[in-house]
């Protein structure tokens, strides 16, 4: 099966090729991690190098700071907008769910006259302000994701972590069960200076690398390098060197 | 004959492209309006209730229903009824797109919003 590119530099090799078409794919991660700079990415190389227009769905950002960061890493959104090629639509979840629901929507719309390939929803935890029911919040979230896919869309979801450092806090969200793949961002800390690690916890229907690999942001967008060598515990956001705790286990007993 | 004051004022307020000068007096026709039509230009995907377009303007839900549904009525925007809620969008109409484009570029110049000012303050009397 062919795989969406993410055309990210190292993700793709993660990812076995890419997302798999017509699916949901989680990232989720503290404030500043890159959960939006990866769901840009993602839909701007959508556009220029795979030539398939993408939507922008966000719930909180106003269009004019997607254009404005984006121009920051030389994506000059608001052209492709001119092109016919983007659409960045601000909304509210509860607008978005009834839109994706009706015949003749705008989210249908968009695909049918642009022939829109791609969204990036930025982010899906808005749709907890919905109902205080995990019940009632995974059907929410399934209904809206099975809306997506039927429109022919790959997706990809942001979702924010509260947990700056550290194990993630435990909440009432199952929007990870329901998606097709999930990559967690977390912020390590190694000697007193801040890396970011990201790692593919899950993905239905293909395999994937299993190691936790650092990246950067620069100036062209995300950057996945190398795994971390020599450490564990990279994802409790305070990794020890290996050694350290062999030590610790077998010298100091 | 030498026109009064009021007369001068007047042609020199009306003086601007027509086709803004009736936006300004029949459809941007307040101050609620003109904010709402700069949100719209700057957002221009942008599709919402009452409630979430109010608080994206900073301003109260109660003021902004009426001037949202004026537009409407005027053409500037559209209202589509999902499931009993109503959901505000900018008008999907080339035309009027070019004429809200035309109007906020147009409001660049001073000049030309010391006009749109009186001409809203008058049409509120």
């Amino acid at each position: 099966m062919d795989h969406v590119q993410t055309g990210i530099t190292g993700l793709d090799e993660m990812l076995f090729g890419g997302f798999l078409p017509q699916t949901a794919n989680l990232v989720e991660g503290a404030p500043g991690t890159g959960k939006t700079t990866i769901g840009m990415q993602f839909i701007y190389n959508g556009i220029v190098e795979f030539n398939e227009p993408g939507l922008i769905i966000t719930f909180e950002e106003f269009p004019q700071q997607y254009y404005h960061d984006a121009s920051e890493f030389g994506w000059d959104f608001e052209q492709l907008e001119k092109d016919g090629k983007l659409k960045v639509i601000m909304t509210s979840p509860e607008v978005s769910r009834l839109d994706v629901e009706s015949v003749g929507g705008m989210i249908e719309t968009s695909v049918s006259r642009m022939g829109a390939r791609r969204v990036l929803v930025d982010s899906i935890t808005h749709f907890e302000r919905l109902t205080q029911d995990p019940v009632e919040l995974r059907s929410l979230e399934y209904s809206f994701i099975n809306g997506l896919k039927r429109e022919g869309l790959t997706s990809l979801l942001t979702r924010e972590s509260p947990t700056l450092l550290g194990e993630a806090s435990h909440d009432d969200s199952n929007v990870a069960f329901v998606v097709d793949s999930y990559t967690l961002l977390r912020y390590v800390e190694i000697e007193s200076t801040i890396y970011r690690a990201l790692l593919v916890l899950k993905m239905r229907g293909s395999d994937h690398a299993k190691d936790i690999r650092q990246f950067e942001i620069t100036e062209h967008g995300v950057e996945v390098r190398s795994k971390f060598e020599g450490r564990e515990g990279i994802m409790s956001g305070n990794p020890r060197r290996m050694v350290d705790s062999f030590v610790e286990a077998f010298v100091k007993r | 004959m030498v026109a009064n004051g009021d007369d001068f004022t007047a042609r020199l307020m009306n003086d601007m492209d027509p086709a803004l000068l009736d936006f300004v007096k029949s459809k941007v026709n307040s101050f609620i309006k003109w904010d709402l039509v700069r949100f719209f230009y700057e957002n221009p995907n942008t599709a919402d209730t009452v409630d979430n377009i109010a608080r994206y303007a900073g301003r109260n839900a109660t003021a902004v229903k009426p001037e949202l549904d004026d537009l409407v009525e005027s053409g500037v925007m559209e209202k589509r009824e999902v499931e009993g809620t109503s959901i505000y969008s900018l008008a999907d109409n080339e035309d009027m797109r070019e004429l809200v484009d035309r109007f906020i570029l147009a409001c660049e110049d001073r000049h030309f919003r010391v006009k749109a000012v009186y001409h809203i303050i008058r049409g509120m009397r």
